[in-house]
């Protein structure tokens, strides 16, 4: 493959020190109204810059020190993170938190420094609905099946998956199941492929993927490919660049990637990149964000694109820290 | 993982680059929004959840719907000034006076967006006043928490209206909303409440007119319609309205998927609903059979419509009361049904000879019919099976690999 894609035209060559220039500079944007208006998401978006950045192979270009100390700066005495200081805890932040802590290798300092892990555990595991099995993002009860998925990914990285009742939440899962194979945000909403990522993933992390429907599903995630290369989320909608990550990696998980055109889908992720100035979009020409230029690159990562890092399908994280963490 | 918020959709790239003048503009708004956030964030770590506090998070979420945590400082306020208590007792709640609801409050569905909360100031004073008048009499006169309480459940339903219709597919401002409405179950007799819930029908209406396929706004009208059925609004089954809502989203547009699905999760309820016996419930697939042939004869390329056809068939195919809504079917019938699909299917090929999801339909049902009848294929069935499948690869190379094992299978079980 990678002679093949030395006969592309230089444009549709991988960036790779545009993007790690790109993702360097994302904390430096404090001039932008939009650095302040998305600080909800910021330890969300380390993670997703900090990802991009071990699957390009740069892993020391973010300092780990400063990252690990900014982690556990968003800490509460709950044992949950907020997005950054000053921010309420939630599901959302304390993954992404356990997902960095795990990749800097610094889960001893959470244990000497932060609250623990066992504190983390029970933070996310208090947010189990033990009716129905699945599980809310934070004390004012929305409920969806990200939630669930979120929780077994941090738990099992901390090694503490016994503190839920993991049958309830599989079966919520096998609830939110639909004719077409796929899964919905929860029971009787539509297949999107974003839920079927989380369902099949945590699916995988229980170790019952014998509850999916593989062919079916197989075919409706190979339907999302369309004209151009680009796979959308759902039937008759727009491709974009983010489900090049949830299509595929569930696509991985059951075995079936072999059933979308791999070639295409590399040269479609690499016409949404900005070549000069780093970054990848949800189409080409678009403005890109670190959101499209993780998930881009960890589709060409799946991909087997030449010079990146393997990444893991059911963590979206590097597959060298998968196995440190997981002892696998 | 987390949702897409703050990512750029659909956004150009040429405006990367700014001007000068963009960028001290953009200071001058950062400047503005760090001050409000700094405001509400002192108040916060005072634990002030005063009326002043509420205003500014109305303020602070205009300018940034997205911004989780201030919804959250938005309800404490309202735990913790601005609600009466929910519990039931006395009505004691005089000192409320000073509590002055927005005097555009809407009563109606009509009006979303004439609603104001920054008018709205919590009431400290009902902190103080402990047990209120609150009972599940629907018939009972409101008191004063009673009314107090609505007109805010009210006005912060209105507050949200333009948020949504500006930030349409926000997860905060979608749960605010469901927040806002469960504070209605608990602290409002059933009748009123119900009203409240009934009233969002409207809303997921408006909100899907604009975008057929939101999920969220589907998600919230199932949600909604759970919530009307349930024992806590006194309610009763809505299967034949929602069917019918169906009907009317895939009359305006029969490419909509999101109206399929629904459909498809109604039918077993509402069969079970109408107490059908084995005769109705066969006109009901003939009917919704002929709807979705007559649909597919229109756009054979829309994959939505194909898994409409695809559901209906599984149902045929599957004898199972959970896979099925027509279990009284003998297999004589279910495969006489199939051949009869397979069929029709070949009258397109007259009309589109270069449409694969024809030829992918014609694949998958006549596996069926050799499953039903557990039997490999024919001499015939498997010269059109490989025939079908030559036209797949053909028409739709992308899915090559797929193609490659289901010939693979076929040759498995021609044995």
């Amino acid at each position: 493959m990678a002679a093949k894609f030395k006969q592309l035209p230089e444009e549709l060559q991988l960036a790779t020190s545009a993007h790690v220039k790109y993702i360097q500079s994302l904390d430096t944007r404090k001039d932008e109204y939009d650095y302040w208006l998305t600080e909800h998401l910021r330890l969300n978006g380390l993670y997703w810059g900090l990802t991009a950045l071990h699957l390009l192979g740069h892993p020391e270009a973010l300092p780990r020190t400063e990252t690990i100390d900014f982690v556990l700066s968003c800490q509460h005495e709950s044992g949950g993170f907020g997005a950054a200081p000053g921010h309420d805890a939630h599901m959302l932040s304390t993954v992404s938190a356990v997902q960095i802590l795990a990749m800097v290798d610094a889960f001893d300092e959470l244990e000497s420094r932060g609250k623990g892990k066992a504190q983390v555990g029970k933070y996310i595991a208090n947010l189990q609905n033990r009716q129905t099995g699945t599980f809310a993002g934070d004390e004012w009860g929305e409920e969806d099946t990200r939630f669930l998925y979120g929780a077994f990914n941090a738990l099992s990285l901390l090694g503490l998956l016994h503190l839920v009742d993991v049958d309830k939440a599989v079966d919520h899962i096998a609830a939110c199941a639909n004719f077409d194979g796929g899964y919905g945000v929860s029971p009787g909403a539509e297949s999107h492929a974003g839920q079927i990522f989380t369902c099949v993933a945590a699916l995988t992390i229980a170790g019952r993927q014998d509850l999916v429907d593989k062919e079916r599903l197989g075919r409706w995630l190979s339907e999302r490919q369309i004209a151009g290369g680009g796979l959308n989320g759902r039937p008759e909608k727009k491709e974009d660049v983010c489900y090049s990550w949830w299509v595929l990696s569930s696509l991985e998980m059951i075995g079936k990637t072999h059933w979308i055109d791999k070639d295409q889908l590399i040269a479609f992720i690499l016409r949404c990149q900005d070549p000069e100035r780093g970054g990848i979009s949800d189409r080409p020409g678009d403005m890109v964000d670190v959101w499209h230029t993780v998930f881009g690159l960890a589709g060409l990562s799946l991909l087997q694109y030449p010079g990146l890092q393997p990444v893991d399908e059911v963590y979206c994280m590097p597959k060298s820290t998968i196995a440190r963490v997981l002892g696998r | 993982m987390a949702d897409q918020g703050g990512s750029q959709h659909g956004i150009a790239r040429s405006s990367r680059v700014r001007t000068e003048e963009q960028r001290l503009r953009d200071l001058e708004k950062i400047r503005k929004y760090r001050e409000l956030e700094d405001q509400v964030r002192s108040r916060v770590s005072q634990r002030d959840y005063s009326p002043e506090t509420f205003q500014l998070t109305s303020k602070l979420l205009r300018f940034n719907p997205e911004y989780y945590t201030i919804w959250n400082v938005r309800r404490r306020c309202l735990i913790s000034g601005s609600f009466s208590k929910p519990s039931a007792g006395s009505s004691c709640s005089k000192g409320s006076s000073s509590f002055s609801p927005s005097d555009t409050t809407t009563t109606s569905s009509g009006s979303y967006s004439s609603s104001s909360s920054t008018a709205t100031p919590p009431n400290p004073a009902s902190q103080t006043v402990g047990k209120s008048g609150i009972t599940a009499d629907p018939d009972a006169p409101a008191t004063d928490d009673t009314k107090q309480d609505l007109d805010l459940i009210r006005s912060e339903l209105g507050f949200t209206i333009p948020l949504l219709l500006q930030s349409p597919k926000c997860y905060w401002i979608w749960s605010y909303r469901l927040w806002i409405l469960r504070q209605a179950i608990e602290r409002l007799p059933v009748a009123t409440a119900r009203r409240i819930w009934e009233e969002e029908l409207g809303l997921a209406s408006k909100m899907l007119g604009r975008d057929r396929r939101n999920f969220h706004a589907w998600g919230y009208r199932r949600h909604v319609v759970e919530q009307l059925e349930s024992s806590s609004l006194q309610g009763s089954s809505l299967v034949e309205a929602g069917f019918e809502y169906t009907e009317s989203m895939i009359k305006s547009d029969l490419s909509n998927f999101s109206a399929w699905h629904s459909r498809s999760k109604l039918i077993p309820r509402l069969l079970d609903e109408r107490a059908a016996d084995g005769t109705a419930r066969r006109a009901f697939l003939d009917k919704e059979l002929d709807k979705i042939r007559e649909a597919i004869n229109v756009g054979p390329e829309d994959q939505s419509l194909w898994y409409y056809h695809q559901f209906l068939v599984l149902s045929l195919v599957g004898h199972d009361r959970d896979q099925t809504f027509i279990p009284e079917l003998s297999l004589q019938d279910r495969v006489g049904y199939l051949k009869h699909e397979i069929e029709e299917i070949k009258d397109l090929l007259e009309d589109y000879q270069d449409i694969k999801l024809i030829y992918e339909g014609l694949f998958e049902y006549t596996i069926y019919v050799c499953q039903l009848e557990g039997r490999r294929p024919n001499a015939s069935e498997q010269a059109d099976l490989a025939a079908w499948l030559a036209k797949l690869k053909e028409l739709d190379p992308m899915r090559n690999g797929r193609w490659t094992d289901l010939e693979r299978d076929l040759a498995a079980t021609a044995g």
